[in-house]
């Protein structure tokens, strides 16, 4: 297993940072690929993300109410070593239509 | 009618003119065999705004809803036109009553599920809506209508203060005209002298939804910090004295921005509207 770190993705509109509003998975939960994890608001909206990958969840960064920078970790996901190896390729299933999705920061070590 | 498209342009003529409006359907992987959903978005917003990036057309499309979208006039990819009827909400209510028969929407029937329309609304897309269900009932099944307001704060809107502010800068005094403005001017995407021109059109037009009550099942839902949504028990009292089914769901710590993305929002409209 290995474990990757994503980071909250770039809004859009020179947004640098949103603010958690809840959310909708803990540490322990397998989450699908899509799935919705977390909402957070922004300046001008409030929206949903959607889970890049299945996974086991491992932690999560920031409570309701807390900002996160653009960039920052937002969510730590467990994935078998065979799938986080393809981190960055095209995935297996169909591209999503999603404009703002989470994509993974690789451990240095 | 086959062939349907996501992101399908809206060609139809209404009166004569081409409203412009963009239209989505989106069909579920399996299908519930329910009605279709139309969505109406909030002033200056759009659908992918409103219902999209916010997680509502997934959750809908999981719940084997079949899905309609539609952007208001001057509001993310519809045309900006520039006569101001077409930003009438009367006008909009015979646009959206076409878009639902281009999309297949049929009258109810009794004990047939799949007929009819639900209709789910966000703000200013909750006022269409009940105005919508008032006058379409042999069409309208179910409602859901967020953020609602008796009051109508676009027909409060100073339009005067707002085109002078644009001009050249002069302040606006009054806080509910600045903020919509505010909000208006956020996003490149939007028009804002189209967005004007709905306000101007809404001004000849304001909400007063005692002037026709829609009779079918409502679910009115509004973000317990929600301002602009604190006479929802009033909205509500109107519809039960017409003898609807009226429910209300408070979303505790949410205001009108964030009450949107709500897991239990959308939870609760998808059981309101799953019979």
């Amino acid at each position: 297993m290995a474990e990757i770190s994503f980071p909250l993705p770039d809004l859009g509109e020179g947004l640098i940072e949103a603010t958690v509003l809840e959310w909708l998975v803990a540490p322990g939960d397998q989450v699908e690929r899509n799935q919705p994890l977390v909402e957070v608001e922004t300046t001008k909206s409030a929206v949903e993300l959607p889970s890049p990958q299945a996974g086991k969840v491992v932690r999560i960064h920031g409570g309701p109410g807390d900002k996160i920078n653009v960039g920052e970790p937002l969510i730590v996901l467990e994935v078998p070593d065979n799938t986080a190896g393809i981190v960055g390729t095209v995935p297996k299933e169909e591209a999503p239509k999603r404009r703002v999705r989470l994509s993974a920061v690789l451990d240095e070590d | 009618m086959s062939g349907r498209h996501t992101g399908q342009p809206h060609t139809h003529t209404v009166e004569g003119t081409d409203p412009q409006l963009y239209v989505g359907v989106h069909e579920p992987e399996s299908d519930s065999g329910l009605r279709p959903v139309l969505l109406l978005h909030g002033f200056s917003s759009s659908a992918k705004l409103n219902w999209e990036d916010t997680g509502w057309i997934t959750a809908l499309l999981e719940a084997g809803r079949r899905v309609i979208t539609v952007d208001l006039p001057g509001h993310g990819r519809s045309g900006a036109p520039e006569d101001m009827d077409s930003y009438s909400p009367s006008r909009i209510r015979a646009d959206l009553l076409q878009i639902a028969f281009d999309a297949g929407v049929r009258p109810l029937r009794d004990g047939d599920p799949s007929s009819g329309l639900d209709l789910i609304g966000y703000s200013l897309g909750s006022r269409l809506a009940w105005e919508f269900g008032a006058t379409q009932h042999e069409l309208v099944h179910r409602m859901v209508l967020g953020g609602p307001n008796v009051a109508d704060p676009l027909a409060d809107f100073d339009l005067v203060a707002a085109q002078r502010y644009l001009a050249d800068g002069t302040p606006i005094t009054d806080a509910s005209t600045a903020g919509l403005l505010k909000l208006a001017q956020m996003l490149p995407s939007n028009n804002i002298f189209s967005l004007l021109s709905l306000v101007e059109a809404i001004k000849g037009e304001p909400f007063d939804p005692a002037e026709a009550v829609p009779h079918m099942p409502m679910l009115l839902v509004a973000g317990e910090k929600d301002e602009r949504a604190a006479s929802m028990p009033d909205l509500a009292a109107l519809g039960a004295k017409s003898g609807a089914m009226v429910e209300q769901l408070v979303l505790p710590g949410r205001n009108h921005t964030n009450a949107i993305t709500s897991r239990a929002f959308k939870q609760g409209a998808i059981s309101f509207l799953g019979v």
